[in-house]
C-alpha cells in the first residue's frame, strides 16, 4: 500500500504529459499509418496478381512470383504482416469497444490485442525465416 | 459591437466530426472488417503459409479450381476495396476534404476508383469464376 497515496488521481494522470504520450493516441496514429500502407498494398496486389491474365499461360505471373519469392521480398512480407496484424487486432479492439467490452479498461484490452499480434507474428516469422534460411516451406 | 473572430462559427462539436463519414459507411466498414479477418486468415494460410516457395501459375490455379477458395478471393476483393477506400476517405475527410462539396466529390471519385478496381479484379479472376 506504500506509494498508493502518492499516485495521481486517474483523471489527472495524463494532464501535462502531452496528448501524444497517451497509448490511445499512438494506437490511433499507427492504425491510420498501417491502414494507408495497406490501401497502397491492396492496389499493388490486385495489379501484380492480375498478371496471371497478361497473355501466355501465366508466364508473366511466374516470373513476377519468382522475383517475390527472393529472401528480401519474403522479409518485406513480414513487415507487411506486422501492418496487417496490427491493423486487424486494433480493429477488433475497436469493434469490441463498440460492443461495450472493456470500456472501463482500455489499456488491458489494447495490450491483450497486442499479445495476439505477437503470437500470430511468431507463426509467420517461423514460416518465413525457415524459408529464408533453408529455402523450404514448413509443410513440405 | 465586437465582430466575431473569423472562422469560429465553423467549428463543429467533436461528436458531429466523429460521425461525419455517415452511419451506413460506419456499419459497412465493420461488416467488411469482420469478413476481411475471416477471409484473410484463410487466404494467408492457404496461399502463403502452406505454399511458401511454391507460388506460381500452376499452384495458384490448382487452388482456384476449388469454388470455395475462389469465393474467398471474390469476398476479399470486394470487401477489401470497400474497406480500403472507405478508410482512405475517413482519413482524407480529416485533412482537406472538409467542406460538404469536397467531401461529396471525394466520395464520388473513390466510388469510381473502387468500381474500376472491382471490374479489373473480376476480369483477372474470370477464368476461375466461369
Amino acid at each position: 500500500m506504500k506509494g498508493l497515496g502518492r499516485r495521481k488521481p486517474r483523471e489527472l494522470a495524463n494532464v501535462g504529459a502531452g496528448l501524444w504520450k497517451a497509448t490511445g493516441m499512438w494506437a490511433w496514429l499507427l492504425f491510420r499509418i498501417s491502414g494507408l500502407v495497406l490501401v497502397l498494398y491492396l492496389i499493388a496486389h490486385i495489379i501484380v496478381t492480375s498478371t496471371a491474365r497478361w497473355g501466355g499461360e501465366g508466364e508473366t505471373f511466374d516470373s513476377v512470383m519468382q522475383l517475390f519469392e527472393k529472401p528480401v521480398f519474403v522479409f518485406l512480407d513480414l513487415v507487411l504482416v506486422v501492418a496487417v496484424l496490427y491493423h486487424a487486432l486494433n480493429g477488433v479492439r475497436i469493434m469490441l469497444m463498440d460492443c461495450g467490452v472493456s470500456t472501463q479498461r482500455h489499456k488491458v484490452l489494447f495490450w491483450s490485442a497486442m499479445a495476439v499480434v505477437v503470437i500470430c507474428f511468431a507463426i509467420f516469422a517461423w514460416v518465413s525465416l525457415t524459408y529464408i534460411i533453408t529455402g523450404k516451406g514448413v509443410t513440405r | 459591437m465586437v465582430p466575431a473572430e473569423k472562422g469560429t462559427g465553423r467549428v463543429k462539436p467533436a461528436v458531429a466530426r466523429a460521425h461525419r463519414g455517415g452511419m451506413w459507411a460506419w456499419l459497412f466498414q465493420r461488416i467488411t472488417a469482420a469478413l476481411l479477418i475471416v477471409c484473410l486468415a484463410i487466404h494467408l494460410l492457404f496461399t502463403h503459409i502452406l505454399n511458401i516457395g511454391q507460388l506460381g501459375y500452376e499452384n495458384v490455379a490448382e487452388r482456384l479450381a476449388h469454388t470455395s477458395l475462389t469465393a474467398v478471393d471474390i469476398v476479399l476483393l470486394a470487401a477489401g476495396i470497400y474497406h480500403a477506400l472507405n478508410g482512405l476517405r475517413m482519413v482524407l475527410l480529416d485533412y482537406w476534404f472538409t467542406s460538404r462539396g469536397r467531401a461529396r466529390a471525394l466520395a464520388v471519385a473513390l466510388w469510381v476508383v473502387g468500381l474500376a478496381l472491382m471490374v479489373y479484379g473480376t476480369w483477372a479472376l474470370w477464368p476461375w469464376i466461369t
